[in-house]
């Protein structure tokens, strides 16, 4: 059931990139869903996420993320008003609670509450898009050269973790067996049980990892400095989406130094369009933020481009 | 000049009083293809650690004599080196894998020895293509078959493109077909590659042919050291078990030459047997009602498994319609390859898993709607690997453990168990610290100290040798002789032949063959033991030695057949 969150190789396009432009594209966004607060630019690239998960087919797993992202913001909207005072326009007059004091509920927390809900549903797409489109061992390879010893522990663990579970559900089908009752007795029985059964799990493990570490050792581990096995290309594409993220983070920092994406909730709640540089900015930073899609389109209808990407 | 020279080579674990390998001296030579058997405990794995440098640089302990590997000192050498030059294949392929993908796990020692990319991409390239990897090349090597994680572990070794391959019983955890495929692969890279090849293996009918040389291991020495033919007639003559059927069986005869495989044991037997007898020992043994389930059927049912539907929630349907009524006291063997249903069945009868459909009955219980602890204090589950059970301090306390879970007061069961598997010695033991055939011996005691009415063992010779496998078959035989109730899940075919009474087969959930072991294993041409196949059309009905033993020598003429046809054999 939880196989469609994480990454399935699907061989599409938005699939081909190198981890390092992915993660650079992916920052740019994240970056950006927490800099800006005007709702029209954060509806936006919630729209463009949605576009991107699409591109790599992942509606399926999305929906797990909009469910939960979808009752947290709802969440937000009903506690943010009742603990901000600071909007100007009163809605409704409760009564005064123990500690909170007046209950006035105000529009502008409201507002407030579902566009910090907005946010946070762009934030989640954003690690939705993440475990669609990069291979996580790929990231890990990215980080080697770095912090060989560190990554290999990381693989190991992610190896490891399926036996493990595997493992520990047929230690207890043996221990049920055996006679133990996993579900009678008080919490204190119950510890003392499972902790038998992680004891047997802890012992298998250990004796294990003298296992690995011979056939480790066997394969010359530790015998002098490793080099890293790269397996992903650096290709024009790549440096397109690295070239463009980086233009789009540019554009931003440009746009809010000059007051576009920012947004005032408080007393009273600002105008969506401020000025014309308010859609303009909007529009550069979606036009880069884009370029991975247009890639995509151009690699599926344009011989042209997909010759020199 | 030899590939390896052994002088005097003794060795002893850090803290152990006896010698794993005691005085050994040998030679091997460049593409040699060296087989090495012996029993639990006789040092087949302290050897080939030591030819791969791993004594005691690993392991630490003491060591006297030399290990040289083309003349060099193999502990001079570096370990860079050593792993450039000496590949080494272990036993459990989930105990080797160390990467979250295929590619990368045969990048690793790559990697280690600090290869360029470019190199590296090259190697990887050509052992994927020869080891046809291609398809998982991708894959999550959580998520891989046995078979196909050994496959990785070979291939990953073979990509540092070593001079000799030690393969310490590669097959040991494998289904049948799955180990074929190994075996295939290493004779590949011995004949056309001209690999030096030292293996470790148990079941020695698949790969005694194989070798040119076998090293036969007792108390740490070589007992044995010869082409497979001499060896199989010296073991059988000093009651050596280690020698598998059809070389066992002719090794028994005067013939010149030992036949190793089916097909040349089929032509000795012919040649042997004149057309007359063979039409008279085909009748006798259709006589002797060969093909008859054994069970008698006014027995009550101890497992009775009627129309049992099952699907995992994934959607996965694992059991189809399966009717299966096991008697008291019988010995029941369940057959079939990886993902027939095996397994789910045995947990649908110990009470863990719920059938969709139909019912499940145990000792006159019903598992099916009352779940396992119906049955529990009753039924002896051994799953496939012993360790599950031991996290005790002692051998004595396993025991306790499991009485006291279902409220036995009585604990003589506990000498009686300690005794009868020979464990009375480790009573203050912890389990942890013996042999992998002890701890399968304590294993088995934790469970059968309740005196169960069945018994239930999942796999139980993976892994096992021939005389710990011989001792666990009779054992089970007399337990079924006072009434108990035996069911073993294997892939274990011989073992099925020689001390089952009853075969089911399955086949993608359903069960497909069941009755007597001669009416199932007499039929099949693949589920069939080594003997069984020889004997397939020349004289029906033998699939074991002692059956073979019985019904063939009397007529056969030994002396003429010889010397008609000296020079069957490859």
């Amino acid at each position: 059931m939880f196989d469609k969150l994480y990454y399935q190789d699907k061989g599409l396009f938005l699939q081909s990139f190198h981890p390092a432009a992915v993660l650079a594209y992916l920052f740019v966004l994240l970056l950006l869903s927490l800099l800006y607060d005007n709702p029209i630019y954060l509806l936006s690239l919630l729209l463009l996420l949605a576009m991107l998960i699409r591109g790599v087919d992942g509606f399926e797993a999305w929906e797990g993320f909009l469910k939960a992202g979808v009752f947290l913001m709802l969440v937000v909207m009903v506690v943010n008003p009742l603990v901000i005072r600071a909007g100007a326009t009163i809605i409704w007059h409760g009564p005064v609670l123990p500690f909170l004091g007046r209950l006035d509920i105000s529009m502008e927390a409201m507002y407030f509450g579902a566009v910090a809900g907005l946010r946070l549903l762009v934030i989640m797409s954003v690690f939705c898009l993440y475990n669609l489109m990069v291979n996580p061992d790929n990231v890990l390879n990215l980080f080697s050269r770095a912090a060989g010893k560190s990554v290999l522990m990381v693989a190991l663990a992610a190896r490891m973790f399926p036996a493990m579970v595997r493992d520990l559900k047929r230690i207890k089908e043996v221990m049920q067996l055996r006679g133990v009752d996993f579900e009678e007795g008080g919490l204190w029985e119950r510890v003392k049980k499972y902790s038998g059964l992680y004891n047997v799990m802890l012992l298998s493990s250990l004796e294990d990892s003298m296992e690995i570490a011979e056939s480790m050792q066997a394969r010359a581990y530790g015998s002098g400095r490793r080099s890293v096995y790269s397996r992903d290309l650096l290709r024009p594409r790549d440096y397109l989406n690295m070239g463009a993220s980086l233009l789009a983070l540019s554009a931003a920092a440009w746009g809010l130094h000059n007051g576009c994406g920012r947004y005032t909730f408080y007393p009273v709640a600002d105008t969506l369009i401020r000025d014309s540089s308010t859609p303009a900015a909007l529009v550069v930073v979606l036009f880069y933020l884009f370029v991975p899609l247009i890639l995509s389109e151009g690699w599926k209808y344009c011989r042209y481009i997909k010759s020199k990407i | 000049m030899p590939l390896y020279k052994v002088e005097n080579l003794t060795y002893y674990y850090p803290e152990a009083e006896k010698a794993a390998l005691n005085n050994i001296s040998m030679e091997i030579e460049d593409g040699e293809f060296v087989l090495v058997a012996g029993g639990s405990g006789s040092g087949k794995s302290s050897l080939a650690r030591a030819l791969a440098g791993l004594i005691p640089d690993f392991y630490g302990g003491r060591i006297g004599g030399k290990v040289y590997f083309q003349g060099r000192d193999i502990r001079a050498m570096d370990r860079g080196k050593l792993a450039r030059e000496i590949g080494m294949v272990f036993q459990d392929p989930e105990k080797q894998i160390v990467q979250t993908h295929v590619e990368a796990e045969i990048a690793f020692g790559l990697e280690n020895l600090g290869l360029d990319n470019e190199e590296m991409l090259r190697r990887v390239a050509e052992v994927v293509c020869f080891m046809d990897l291609e398809k998982i090349r991708g894959a999550f090597t959580a998520n891989l078959s046995g078979g196909q994680k050994q496959k990785l572990a070979l291939a990953s070794v073979l990509a540092m493109q070593p001079r000799a391959l030690v393969l310490d019983e590669p097959t040991s955890q494998l289904d049948p077909v799955a180990a074929e495929d190994i075996l295939n692969l290493v004779k590949r890279l011995n004949e056309e590659m001209g690999f030096t090849v030292i293996m470790i293996e148990q079941r020695l009918e698949r790969c005694l042919h194989l070798a040119d040389r076998v090293l036969i291991m007792e108390k740490g020495g070589i007992a044995y050291d010869g082409n497979a033919r001499e060896v199989a007639r010296s073991a059988i003559k000093s009651g050596m078990p280690f020698v598998p059927p059809v070389a066992r069986f002719f090794a028994g005869l005067e013939v010149p030459s030992v036949p190793l495989t089916v097909k040349d044991g089929r032509k000795m037997l012919r040649s042997f047997i004149s057309n007359k007898n063979h039409g008279e020992e085909k009748q006798d043994v259709l006589r002797h009602g060969g093909g008859l389930s054994t069970h008698a059927p006014e027995q009550k049912s101890a497992v009775r498994l009627k129309n049992l539907w099952f699907t995992y929630p994934g959607g996965q349907e694992v059991l189809k319609d399966v009717n299966i009524d096991i008697k008291e006291g019988e010995f029941v063997a369940i057959l079939g390859e990886n993902g027939a249903g095996k397994s789910t069945m045995l947990r649908q009868l110990t009470g863990l898993l719920r059938p969709d459909r139909g019912t499940v009955e145990v000792l006159g219980k019903d598992v099916g709607r009352n779940g396992y602890k119906e049955i529990r204090r009753h039924t002896a589950y051994l799953s496939q690997n012993p360790n599950d059970y031991l996290f005790q301090d002692t051998v004595e306390d396993e025991l306790l453990f499991t009485l006291k879970n279902f409220g036995f007061k009585d604990k003589s069961a506990v000498d009686e168990m300690l005794e009868r598997f020979h464990l009375a010695r480790y009573r203050r033991v912890n389990p942890r610290d013996l042999s992998s055939g002890e701890r399968q011996r304590v294993a088995l005691a934790s469970v059968l100290v309740m005196s169960p009415g069945l018994i239930i063992l999942d796999e139980p010779t993976r892994g096992v040798d021939f005389r710990l496998k011989a001792e666990l078959g009779r054992f089970l035989q007399q337990e079924t002789a006072k009434g108990r109730t035996v069911i073993v899940v294997t892939h274990d075919v011989e073992f099925a032949a020689e001390y089952a009474a009853r075969v089911v087969m399955m086949f993608s959930g359903r069960v497909v063959s069941d009755g007597g072991k001669h009416e199932v294993l007499g039929k099949s041409v693949f589920y069939s033991p080594q003997l069984g196949k020889m004997c397939r059309g020349i004289c029906d009905g033998v699939l074991t030695f002692s059956e073979a033993r019985d019904r063939i020598y009397p007529l056969v003429t030994v002396g003429t057949a010889a010397g008609e046809d000296p020079g069957v054999m490859m």
